[in-house]
């Protein structure tokens, strides 16, 4: 056994060291910390740093090549420092030992500002192949087409050299890489990386490239590669059919050795973005043969919406060939082809027939078709499938009916009669949610009086959608509700009713000082109620502190004229959080006239007041906000440095000093 | 990608360490976001400040902060998990104690025992032992921050996941199987008593010295700092002198100061709680 060390214990190292923040010893203290063993005292330490030490500091920490601990910790708090440290890490490209070199580089391309690249540019062709490597890298992290032209050329040079210019003009996204990197594909030992760094890039003149090579590529790995790089570009281009069709051409005239077979097999056993990307190539380039096993993943209830979509913008691929597909033996394609077509009114017969399907699924599939079709005929039969069907047909039914002429509803009538099944009127009643309607009110109110919570609330959705006051009179009673579930339903319904009724009713409901209250004052801020804002004000001095936070918060939604006002007296409360959501509320109003006291914020002990200071003195993105920004930046709590260096990068450039 | 800001998530985790000790960062954070989602919409509540705002001043915090504690702990436990402890508890603790276990019962503690499972093997592990038929008489107390894993634990009915470390004999000798759970047999449930408890309550939760040994197994890796300090503090306090502390695998008080020891067995390192000097 060992004997317990005398070392004071991890948190009240943490202790010492910020009891160390305002006196002397501060910096003395930080650097020491920076190599704790504990990662907490470092961590702390890092934070501190970031506030505390400057840049050229740290910097000589980095060149400490004898403590590898310590200089990680003083890369982590230059990192955090963000562009506050830009000049000194500009600096240390200078350098004379590459190692300090790279780090720089490690850096500035964490911190990310594009200001730096000027100087990362020339060492980019820097004789040490590792510094090289690292600048090219930076370049990507940055982001910036000045970087474009140097990285181009090195494109033919040293293979890791290119290598890393590709990835990188892959992360800068630039137009003028696409033809150099087509270049590479397929006959080069980087065609696999170049052919990821133009997926990156997704340029729209990209595509007819990509698809020459596509049909001519034989290995594997590099048609997944192409595919992928063709699913993204067609899903960015802004018109892909023609390029598209240029290959569906092609393959009909039997070039393109063993695409259709390669196509044929993702489609079947492929997933994710490969899927996604074949369907996309199917589609777009209207190649018929592939459409069933399309549509049997539009089918697949785990499936791919995003499939039945597709076709959806591309209505013309089934149309050709609809009858076809649905009148396919197999009744995945059946399906496919009712959810994924669109239909007219001549495509009734054919889906009448549909409805008597041996599958469930595709009688459902049926049910939304005829829906789409709008004709008033249907009514009578999706009434009948929403009573009689199978759950999948009557969710189906209620899909279908939503699209029909609001008379034809008249045909819901037997659902809602009082002997009928409760599953049923609910299903009905989520019909006349959909939409605004003025049909069965008399029921639709008896029902939301019904002792059934789940009947209760459909009825309450139904008649949210009811012109008039009765039913607003019955919402306003739900708010009164035994079961808070359909309290707070009710509320939300009659919030997004909207309206000067409601805002009068529920300003009213101020007056009552139940539980409700708290979900009213909340309500009242969701609607913007301008003429509550008065009623809440006053109300404020008598609440409990958690309805006070809503009525700050709710004022703030509001902005009435005199927020501002209001927001400064509530920076006077004990309070913590009451200050913290008055902060919130004046970095929300982001007013000139408000730089002096979001100065103050800026340097307040609380870490989500200086957040909210970050916050609003980015939106309001003057010169002046810019010192208090890069203080902010190297804030010892990281949410606020993140949230100072967001409001950073979003400056206009008028706002940055020469 | 989390939808709600960064400050929101430091205002609620930071309430939920002040309160549970529990620390959240990456994936723990889209598991608790995708958990916390269902609540807030029951709440009809838009942002996680509001949420925060919620357990904080809304006259019905304390019973919302019942209902937050299934969503902030992670119930992943199984019988017989890191099995050289156990064979520790039978070859190397008891014995110690035989003089002493004469007049008393042997005091075990489950801390954060989530289902039961590791309260229950250490059941099996000393009946295995004999140390039943030897005369021995033991007293597992169990607790976790979760009401709902208590009342599973009481049924002491599993699924087939925490038995993923028995094989069929094992299954078949301490389980029986009915419709499709296995149930722990009533013999090896003896002497094991539930209860809902935070480790970081203000005035501890464990009388002074009671415990033979404790077991908190991979539960300190989602400590902050303080929270850890304060639970090592509470487990020292509450085992008696000589005791000892077992921790997961991943957990370690050796650069730590504390009022333990390690001490080094074949498969590891457990700790051990000082005697003081007579």
């Amino acid at each position: 056994m060992s004997a317990p060390s005398a070392r004071p214990s991890v948190a009240t190292r943490i202790a010492a060291l910020n009891a160390l923040i305002d006196g002397e010893e501060r910096q003395e203290a930080i650097l020491a910390a920076l190599d704790d063993d504990a990662p907490a005292v470092r961590e702390r330490a890092i934070r501190l740093a970031t506030r505390y030490v400057e840049p050229a500091v740290l910097g000589e920490l980095v060149a400490d090549e004898a403590n590898a601990v310590r200089r990680n910790a003083a890369i982590a708090a230059l990192e955090r420092q963000g562009p506050y440290a830009l000049p000194h890490l500009q600096a240390m490209l200078r350098h004379d030992n590459p190692d300090i070199v790279m780090f720089a580089l490690q850096v500035l391309s964490r911190i990310g500002d594009p200001a730096a690249t000027a100087a990362i540019v020339p060492l980019a062709r820097h004789p040490n192949l590792n510094v090289a490597q690292s600048a090219i890298e930076a370049l990507g992290q940055l982001r910036t087409g000045e970087a474009v032209p140097a990285l181009l050329e090195l494109l033919g040079g040293e293979l890791w050299l290119q290598l890393a210019a590709i990835d990188a003009l892959g992360a800068i996204g630039d137009p003028r890489a696409v033809k150099p990197l087509v270049d590479l594909v397929p006959d080069s030992v980087v065609a696999e990386p170049a052919l990821q760094a133009l997926q990156r890039l997704a340029a729209p003149e990209s595509l007819g490239p990509l698809l020459d090579r596509l049909a001519i590529v034989r290995e594997q790995s590099l048609r997944d590669a192409l595919l992928l790089a063709v699913g993204v570009v067609m899903d960015l281009h802004p018109d892909p059919v023609p390029a598209a069709g240029r290959l569906s051409h092609e393959l009909a005239l039997g070039h393109g050795g063993g695409l259709v077979s390669y196509l044929q097999q993702v489609l079947q056993s492929g997933e994710g973005d490969l899927l996604r990307a074949a369907v996309a190539l199917v589609v777009v380039a209207r190649l018929e043969p592939l459409l069933p096993p399309v549509l049997q993943r539009v089918a697949d209830p785990s499936g791919a919406p995003w499939a039945e979509a597709l076709l959806h913008q591309h209505p013309e691929v089934l149309r050709g060939s609809q009858e076809e597909w649905l009148q396919d033996v197999d009744p995945r394609v059946r399906r496919g082809a009712l959810l994924a077509g669109t239909f007219e009114l001549d495509d009734l017969p054919t889906l009448l027939g549909l409805l008597g399907d041996p599958d469930a699924s595709v009688r459902a599939g049926a049910c939304r078709a005829l829906g789409s079709t709008r004709a008033e005929s249907v009514a009578p039969l999706l009434t009948e499938r929403l009573r009689s069907g199978e759950p999948i047909e009557q969710a189906a039914a209620v899909h279908g009916l939503t699209f029909l002429p609001l008379a034809t509803l008249r045909e819901l009538e037997p659902c809602l009669e009082s002997g009928a099944d409760e599953g049923i009127t609910i299903r009905a009643l989520d019909v006349l949610a959909a939409r605004p309607h003025a049909l069965f009110e008399g029921r639709i109110l008896e029902f939301a009086a019904s002792r059934a919570v789940p009947l209760r609330r459909a009825a309450l959705r139904a008649a949210a959608q009811l012109e008039g006051s009765r039913a607003e009179v019955a919402l306003i009673r739900a708010l009164a509700d035994r079961n808070q579930p359909v309290q707070l339903e009710a509320l939300e319904l009659l919030v997004r009713r909207g309206g000067e009724r409601t805002t009068a009713t529920l300003a009213a409901l101020l007056g009552t000082g139940d539980s409700l209250r708290y979900h009213v004052i909340r309500a009242l801020g969701h609607l913007r109620a301008t003429a509550a804002a008065a009623k809440l004000r006053a109300l404020y001095p008598e609440c409990s502190l958690h309805e006070r936070l809503e009525i700050v918060t709710a004022l703030i939604r509001i902005a009435p004229p005199d927020l501002g006002d209001f927001l400064l007296i509530l920076l006077e409360e004990q309070e913590t959080e009451l200050r913290r959501v008055a902060a919130s509320g004046l970095a929300e109003l982001a007013s000139p006239a408000l730089l002096p006291m979001l100065l103050t914020l800026a340097s307040d002990s609380d870490w989500n007041v200086r957040n909210e200071a970050a916050r609003g003195l980015g939106m309001l993105a003057l010169p002046e906000c810019r010192p208090p920004l890069l203080t902010l930046v190297r804030d010892v709590e990281p949410v606020v440095a993140r949230t100072a260096r967001k409001a950073l990068d979003a400056l206009p450039a008028a706002a940055i000093p020469a | 990608m989390s939808r709600f800001e960064a400050a929101e998530w430091k205002l609620l985790t930071d309430l939920i360490q002040d309160r549970f000790g529990l620390t959240f960062d990456g994936i723990r954070c889209e598991i608790l976001e995708s958990r916390l989602q269902p609540r807030l919409r029951e709440l009809h509540l838009q942002s996680l400040r509001d949420y925060y705002q919620f357990l904080r001043f809304h006259p019905e915090r304390e019973s919302e902060f019942v209902r937050l504690t299934p969503l902030i702990t992670n119930n992943e436990t199984y019988f017989f998990r890191e099995a050289h402890h156990f064979d520790l508890l039978v070859r190397q603790i008891v014995p110690e104690l035989r003089p002493a276990l004469r007049s008393r019962p042997l005091r075990l503690l489950s801390a954060a025992c989530s289902s039961g499972e590791e309260a229950y093997s250490m059941v099996i592990a000393l009946q295995n032992g004999g140390l039943e038929l030897a005369g021995v008489r033991w007293e597992i107390d169990a607790c976790d921050l979760n009401p709902e894993r208590i009342a599973q634990a009481r049924k002491a009915s599993y699924d087939a996941g925490s038995l993923r470390a028995c094989d069929d004999e094992t299954r078949r000798r301490y389980f029986r199987e009915v419709g499709g759970k296995y149930e722990l047999r009533e013999r090896y449930r003896k002497g094991v008593r539930f209860f809902e408890a935070n480790l970081l309550a203000p005035n501890g939760v464990f009388g002074w010295g009671t415990y033979d040994a404790i077991f908190c197994r991979n539960m300190l890796i989602y400590f902050g700092e303080e929270a850890f300090d304060g639970v090592i503090s509470l487990f020292a306090r509450s085992l008696a002198p000589g005791g000892y502390l077992l921790l997961g695998h991943s957990e370690s008080l050796l650069d730590r100061v504390s009022d333990f020891l390690p001490v080094s067995f074949g498969n590891g390192v457990i700790y051990r709680k000082g005697i003081p000097a007579s």
